[in-house]
Formats: C-alpha cells, sequence, structure tokens
C-alpha cells in the first residue's frame, strides 16, 4: 500500500534561506530575501520585500505593491489565469485577506500544491472574496487556529462600533480606532460607508492607502488626513496605525479615547495588557472553523502550517481529520501581536 | 443599568476616576438588589465557589472529550477558566442585556446548578452557556466560581459608595466591617446616624517610610532619629474602644478575625486608644518566618491548633489616639516617651550618636529576622501617606544568583498570552541544571516583550502551557532568605525570589552553582 506522504515525495516547493521556493518553475513565494522571481501573496511587510528582480502578483494587487516597495518591476494576472515557469503553470486565485490578496496555484502535471499566504473567509467590501482551489498539498497561515477565535459577524460588530462613537462623542472625548493602516483601515471604512454617511480623519499612512484603494473603484466612506490644524476633540472617528498610541499623534485630539480593530482583541488580557479601553473583534485572518473549512474543501491529502499556532493546526488535523499536516517554519506573522 | 453595564462600563475605561464615576451612578440609579450584590461581587464578599473550578474545567473536558489538550490550548491562551468558557461557548449572536437587574436571578440558578447531581451538571451547566451572550456568559461563571476581578479595589468601592449618598468615608468602611447583608435596605441602614463609638474605631490612615539614599545617609544628624528594626510582619493599626478591639491592616482590610490571640493579649489595654505597629508570627523570644502569618490571613477559620502552631503577636511601635486624645500631631519622641508607659510588646528603640551605630543595627538585623532598619526623625509628626523627611527604611541588600531561564509559561490577566512566568536553574556537581526558583515580575514591558519574542522562537518543548527553552538566556534573581528544602530538587528554598536584572552581558556557563546558594545559606542566618 502507498503510504499518502510518498506521492509527493519530490516536493514541488521547499523552504531555503530565502523563503519558499520551488525549484522547477525556478520562483520563491513571498521570499524574505532578494531573488530573481517573487511570487507575492499580498502586499503586508512580512510578505512582500524588495530587492528582488521580478514581482508576480494578482491583478488588483500591484498598486499596493509599489506603493509599498518603491518602484519595481511588477507584473500582475488576473485572477485564475495562468502562465507558465519552467514545466510549472503558475496561477493566482482570490484569498480574501486585502485588496488584491491571492493564494498562489502551482501545477507541474504531477501534483498541484497551494500557498494560502494570508486568508479570511468572512466577507469584506474591499477585495474579492477567497475561492477554495483543489489540491494535493496545501501550504496554510495558522496566526488564529485555535477554537477560541470565532469571528462575530460584521453587523454586530459595528453596531458595537456606532455605539462607542457616538457614546465617547457625547462625552467630549475623541474616538480613536487603531488598525492596521492596509487592509484593516480600508476596510472598516468601506463597512462604515455601507451603513452610514459617517465620516472619519486619517493618520498620513493610512491615507496613503486610501488613495491606492480608490483609484481601484473601492467605495471607502468620507475621509480627510488628520493634520496640525485639527485641535480638540473631533466628532470624527480618528483611524491611525497601533504604533501611534502614546505618540504626539494623538495629542491634538485630546482627550481621547482608544478601541483596536484586531483579532486579537477576542483575548480579554490581551486587550488589557495593550493599554486598550475597547476592542472590536474583527480579523482579516480565517478564524479556527475558517481554517478547518479551507483545508477540508481543498482536499489536500498533505497539509503545511507556516506561521501562528501551527503546533494546534497540525496536530488537530494529524489526529482528528486524519490529514498528514507538519509545521514549515517560516519568517511570516513574525510581528506577533499585530494583526496584519 | 444592571451588572453587565457596570461590567462594560469599568472593564472599558482604565482611569480611576471613570471607574468611581460609573459605580457613583451605578449604585445611585440601579435596582437597589442589584446594587448590594454587585457590591458583595466587587468586594470579594460574595460566598465564594457555588460552582467549583473543578466543575468548569469538568464542563469543557465533557465538550473537548475528543480533544481535551485542545481546550488547554485555548485556556493557556486566554488565561482564564470563566472567559475561556465563555469565548468557546456563548452564543455569538446574543446581544447582551444591559439594564434589568440578573444578580439575584443568577445567584439562584447557580444555586439550582450547584444543587443538580454530576451527571447532569455540565450538560446543564454548559446548556445555561449557550445561552449568554459573552459578557453574561463570562460574569456568570466568574461570579459563581469565586475570584472575580475587574479592576477595582474594595476601597474605592466603598468610597463610590460613601460619594453615591454623601456620607463620611471612614463611617462607610466601618459599617461595611462584619456581615454585609444584601437587601432591599442595605443603602438605608448605611445612612443612619453616626454614633462615638463609631468614631473612636475609624483606624487612622498610616504614615509611610521611604527607601533612603546614600546621599541622605550621608545628609543624616543621627543624633536627630530614632532607629528601630524593621520587621518582617503585617503592619497594622490595633484599636480599642470602650467596645470592640480592632485590627486594620494597611490594605484598608480588617484582620481582626484573623488573629483572636492578639484580641485577647489587647484585652488589658487602656481604651480608647490606636496603635501602630506589626503583626509577627512566633513568639517574641522566637520570631518565625513571614510565611507564617499567610497561613494565617488564608484560612477562614482559625482553629486552637493553628493558634498553637502559628502564634502571632503585636509589636507596637508608634501611638495614634490615647485616652481620648489625638497624638498624631506631638513629635516622635513624645509620642514614644507615652508609649512606654503602656504594657504591650515594643520594639527597641536606638538613639544612635553616629551613623555607624545605625549601620551596625542594620548589619545586626538579618540574624534576628528583620529586613533592615526605620530611621525616623525625632521631632517628626504622625502625618498621612509618605511623608519626606518623617520616615526612612534602610533595608538589607537581598541576597543575589545568577541563573539560568529553562522554563517559561504564559502568565494571567493582564499578562494573558505574554510569557512571563519563568523558572529559573543553577548548575549542580554533575553539570545539570536545576531549577532553583520562580520569579514573576522584575523585568520592563519592553524587556518582557522582546523575553516573550525570544521564548517563542526557541522553545525546545512544550508541555501544555509550560514552554522548555534553549538555557541560553541568564538573569540575576534577588531573594530575602534562603532555606534547606526537602521538597525542592535543588535542595534549597528562597524567600521571595525576583528578577533584578537581565544578564545579557553573561552566558549560561557564567551562571551560578548550588555551591553559591550553600555559602550564602552557611554565612546567613536562615529563617
Amino acid at each position: 500500500m502507498v503510504s499518502k506522504k510518498s506521492r509527493h515525495r519530490d516536493p514541488l516547493v521547499i523552504r531555503t534561506p530565502e523563503g519558499l521556493y520551488c525549484p522547477k518553475a525556478q520562483a520563491h513565494i513571498d521570499p524574505w530575501r532578494p531573488v530573481d522571481c517573487a511570487l507575492i501573496t499580498h502586499a503586508h511587510a512580512d510578505h512582500a520585500r524588495a530587492g528582488s528582480k521580478d514581482y508576480h502578483c494578482a491583478l488588483g494587487g500591484e498598486g499596493l505593491l509599489k506603493q509599498r516597495l518603491g518602484d519595481q518591476q511588477i507584473t500582475p494576472h488576473a485572477y485564475g489565469d495562468s502562465f507558465t515557469r519552467g514545466d510549472v503553470q503558475i496561477s493566482f486565485h482570490p484569498a480574501g485577506h486585502v485588496l488584491g490578496s491571492a493564494q498562489i496555484r502551482l501545477d507541474d502535471g504531477d501534483s498541484v500544491w497551494v500557498i494560502t499566504g494570508d486568508y479570511k473567509r468572512d466577507p469584506d467590501p474591499t477585495c474579492k472574496a477567497f475561492e477554495p482551489v483543489p489540491c494535493d498539498v496545501l501550504i496554510t497561515e495558522a496566526t488564529f487556529a485555535l477554537p477560541i477565535y470565532r469571528w462575530p459577524s460584521m453587523d454586530q460588530t459595528m453596531d458595537q462600533l456606532f455605539a462607542w462613537w457616538d457614546h465617547h462623542v457625547r462625552h467630549q472625548r475623541t474616538p480613536v480606532l487603531l488598525c492596521y493602516s492596509l487592509g484593516k483601515a480600508q476596510r472598516m471604512m468601506a463597512e462604515i460607508q455601507r451603513r452610514s454617511d459617517r465620516s472619519v480623519k486619517v493618520h498620513g499612512a493610512v491615507a496613503t492607502l486610501n488613495r491606492v484603494y480608490e483609484q481601484q473603484g473601492i467605495d471607502l466612506c468620507p475621509w480627510e488626513r488628520a493634520s496640525e490644524t485639527n485641535q480638540g476633540v473631533s466628532s470624527d472617528l480618528v483611524i491611525a496605525p497601533p504604533q501611534v498610541a502614546g505618540s504626539s499623534f494623538l495629542k491634538r485630539f485630546h482627550p481621547t479615547e482608544l478601541a483596536m480593530a484586531s483579532g486579537w482583541m477576542q483575548v480579554r488580557g490581551v486587550r488589557r495588557r495593550a493599554s486598550i479601553h475597547q476592542g472590536f473583534v474583527v480579523s482579516d485572518h480565517a478564524d479556527w472553523n475558517g481554517l478547518i473549512q479551507t483545508v477540508q474543501e481543498s482536499q489536500a491529502t498533505q497539509v503545511y502550517a507556516t506561521h501562528g499556532e501551527t503546533r494546534v493546526l497540525t496536530r488537530y488535523l494529524n489526529e482528528h481529520l486524519d490529514i498528514a499536516a507538519d509545521r514549515l517554519e517560516t519568517a511570516f506573522g513574525i510581528e506577533e501581536g499585530v494583526d496584519q | 443599568m444592571n451588572f453587565v453595564g457596570l461590567f462594560q462600563a469599568l472593564d472599558t475605561s482604565q482611569s480611576t476616576n471613570a471607574k468611581r464615576d460609573a459605580l457613583i451612578e451605578f449604585i445611585r440609579h440601579a435596582d437597589v438588589l442589584e446594587s448590594a450584590i454587585a457590591v458583595q461581587a466587587l468586594t470579594g464578599r460574595l460566598e465564594k465557589k457555588r460552582l467549583k473550578p473543578s466543575l468548569l474545567k469538568y464542563t469543557a473536558n465533557q465538550a473537548f472529550v475528543e480533544t481535551p489538550w485542545l481546550f488547554e490550548e485555548c485556556y493557556a491562551t486566554v488565561g482564564d477558566l470563566s472567559e475561556t468558557l465563555a469565548i468557546l461557548f456563548a452564543n455569538p449572536q446574543a446581544k447582551p442585556q444591559t439594564n434589568a437587574p440578573i444578580l439575584q436571578q443568577w445567584i439562584e440558578r447557580q444555586t439550582t446548578l450547584a444543587g443538580l447531581k454530576p451527571e447532569v451538571l455540565a450538560d446543564a451547566l454548559l446548556a445555561q452557556i449557550q445561552e449568554f451572550s459573552k459578557d453574561e456568559a463570562f460574569l456568570f461563571l466568574k461570579l459563581s466560581s469565586g475570584g472575580f476581578r475587574v479592576g477595582v479595589s474594595k476601597g474605592l468601592v466603598h468610597e463610590a459608595i460613601a460619594r453615591a449618598i454623601d456620607m463620611d468615608r471612614a463611617v462607610i468602611e466601618e459599617r461595611l466591617m462584619g456581615p454585609f447583608v444584601a437587601d432591599r435596605n442595605w443603602l438605608q441602614r448605611l445612612q443612619e446616624p453616626v454614633t462615638q463609638n463609631e468614631l473612636d474605631a475609624r483606624p487612622l490612615p498610616f504614615l509611610l517610610a521611604n527607601p533612603i539614599t546614600d546621599e541622605e545617609i550621608a545628609a543624616l544628624n543621627p543624633q536627630d532619629t530614632l532607629v528601630e528594626y524593621k520587621w518582617d510582619g503585617i503592619r497594622a493599626q490595633l484599636i480599642k474602644t470602650d467596645q470592640t478591639i480592632r485590627l486594620w491592616s494597611r490594605g484598608d482590610q480588617d484582620i481582626t478575625e484573623q488573629f483572636p490571640d492578639i484580641v485577647d493579649s489587647a484585652v488589658t489595654l487602656p481604651s480608647p486608644i490606636i496603635l501602630d505597629g506589626e503583626i509577627l508570627a512566633g513568639t517574641p523570644c522566637q520570631l518565625q518566618s513571614f510565611h507564617q502569618l499567610q497561613t494565617r490571613l488564608n484560612r477562614k477559620r482559625i482553629t486552637q491548633s493553628l493558634l498553637n502552631t502559628h502564634p502571632a503577636f503585636f509589636k507596637a511601635y508608634d501611638l495614634l489616639r490615647f485616652q481620648g486624645e489625638d497624638m498624631r500631631d506631638q513629635p516622635l519622641a513624645a509620642r514614644k516617651a507615652v508609649l512606654e508607659t503602656i504594657t504591650i510588646q515594643q520594639s527597641p528603640v536606638l538613639r544612635p550618636q553616629r551613623i555607624a551605630e545605625i549601620a551596625a543595627m542594620r548589619e545586626a538585623a538579618r540574624d534576628l529576622g528583620a529586613e533592615g532598619v526605620m530611621i525616623k526623625d525625632r521631632q517628626s509628626t504622625y502625618g498621612a501617606g509618605r511623608k519626606a523627611g518623617y520616615w526612612w527604611k534602610w533595608k538589607l541588600d537581598p541576597m543575589t544568583a545568577d541563573c539560568v531561564l529553562i522554563y517559561a509559561q504564559a502568565g494571567h490577566g493582564r499578562r494573558a498570552n505574554l510569557h512571563s512566568d519563568y523558572t529559573l536553574a543553577c548548575w549542580n556537581n554533575q553539570d545539570e541544571l536545576v531549577p532553583v526558583a520562580k520569579a514573576y515580575s522584575g523585568l520592563t514591558d519592553v524587556e518582557l516583550k522582546a523575553m516573550d519574542q525570544w521564548i517563542r522562537k526557541h522553545t525546545i518543548q512544550k508541555f501544555g502551557p509550560v514552554r522548555q527553552v534553549e538555557p541560553l538566556q541568564v538573569f540575576e534573581i534577588g531573594f530575602e532568605g534562603i532555606a534547606a528544602s526537602t521538597r525542592h530538587k535543588s535542595g534549597i528554598a528562597l524567600r521571595f525570589p525576583r528578577i533584578l536584572r537581565w544578564r545579557q552581558d553573561v552566558g549560561p556557563k557564567d551562571a551560578d552553582g548550588l555551591a553559591h546558594f550553600h555559602a550564602l545559606m552557611t554565612n546567613h542566618h536562615a529563617l
């Protein structure tokens, strides 16, 4: 009898010092050192690094990549279209993480491997929804691979957010929402736009990325860049990256009330340690059910988990779903605590 | 507003003022029975453990019967059993009810649940949790299993009550002593007219000492000072009125019930009187370690056999009220003169001529089981709080050792998910690392975070929430005492170990061996 693993004796993807690598296609996936050919899942800093010769990404993601990496040789590909390097067919498929984010499918005619990058299964008005891609081997993230991570509905969260916002404006405090400036900020703004005619003020880092989103036709709520002339309490929500907590940026809006939108906010102790008053559980990653669902829908017989709670996910797959799973150490997601 | 609403307001505000305002608002406007039970819950007066933590754990294990390890992983990440269950099993669609009173109903339901047979209890509890929203489930479980904390102190709640009904804080403290009856009249009872006895039985604010600096020692005129040993016990005021004897600790706690032996010996004191001093373990002739006092504080009932095995006594060093007179405005020397006429154990006083005498007394402290010396200005009055230039403490240097980090575990509460609990080891004669101490604090937040990242990347093995790490990081630990122990693999037990410094300048081979600890044990009188 042939064991499950022996089918993939010659792996299509291996790990090299530069990152995940497909020898047959001579291409790296989200390399963390400069290489000749980089296939990029999305523009977050731990996945997209500067210095490589050629970049490939999904159509819709090249704007953010340029914004992040500067002027580079970037070839965008429409979702689902394949191109060939070596004997390998390569295609990008929606990952639902942020604008232009993709899973990467590699097919050498012998087996199909899919690298998910970061992804989520919940709806997001700023990017194309995740599409399951059948494969033999799945390389998945595992940021939130614990059953305690299950995301509430956006309707419920936005109700809470609006109530919190109004409450603090009534009490003469500026509501400040801390969230990652690429993706989460625009998702929150698009959700605000869908439900209200409210407007926001944003930190410079968010403003730059907002423009890229709007160029791609994403509908954000009315916003303006917070400037030196903004003094005192703002009745607009202020959206800024988490790094501004405790910085002079917030002083101009004093007194402020801090909230954070992140999957980590699910645990009370994490929120309190970050000295955040209010947490909204919103994540651009798959929750526990989303991860399990994705593994099952892929029909993969071998799974590798790259970052996050990899031990938990692989043990669960091995012991309870009878799917061969191993950990694959990478440099992704190393900025733990910041939900990218 | 109900208790859930109050919790949300407290949990999402971090300034003490905002919390106090939320409490005042709640006490003024909530249903009076709801506020009565809420006060019990917030001040640790609620009958604890209607549902035991072991039962919560059993319920979780029933639900995770195929994957108990998965539940353990969840618990280790969340750091709180009730919160873990609430996150896992509460209804994510449910909206918390934050207005209508719920506590009375909850307590009844918990009592009903507690009365069920074990076979059906877990299912019934799980069904109950599934009806709740996350916040409700968390509070329901937290209240039922004891250990409820939401970042408000007992003192803050009492202060809020006093403000909400516009009463003197100390009188409210006095009236909240003893059994608290949670009924519809609780607020009314607190507002009755104040009696003389209540006024006399009020503890007074403690005068606290500042650590002394080298410059201050140099600038000291020894002839202006009185010097006493700094005793390692519980700072307390012993109060006697015509009707009552009370012991109050500095933490605003009435600890009278824990020390019936001290109350007995105070019967012969003149009254009314308020003495400031230290509760010490053992007898005046033979002191025992501070650890023994913990046992007294932790027991619900103090039995005669506990009094025999863990005796305690009161050592007085100041006199705050005497025969109806407030002594606090008199200079220390005058207060001491009166105190010396009263028959009670007192701390010996040195009236030094030279700094060297103070230093010599400090050197002698360890052998007596004291922590150092107190230097007090002879002319100082008895002020409230940490008054500069009144009292100084000059503590002994802690004993130290360099140890290697071998295990790390995530903390609880604020430190959930952050590896902040360290097990540290030293070398034995066979060149093996043996654990000598567990230490929880002493690093800055930045260092803790950096170490957390390091720990995650250098884990060799995981045992549930405990990570074994590569033995590479060295920390200097300080501790107050060292004793031989048969319970520890290393053969030694340290008192109050904590991390003093992260020794990034040395490697694991430079860490201390067991011989270093044995030398310390021989040189210092072990307590």
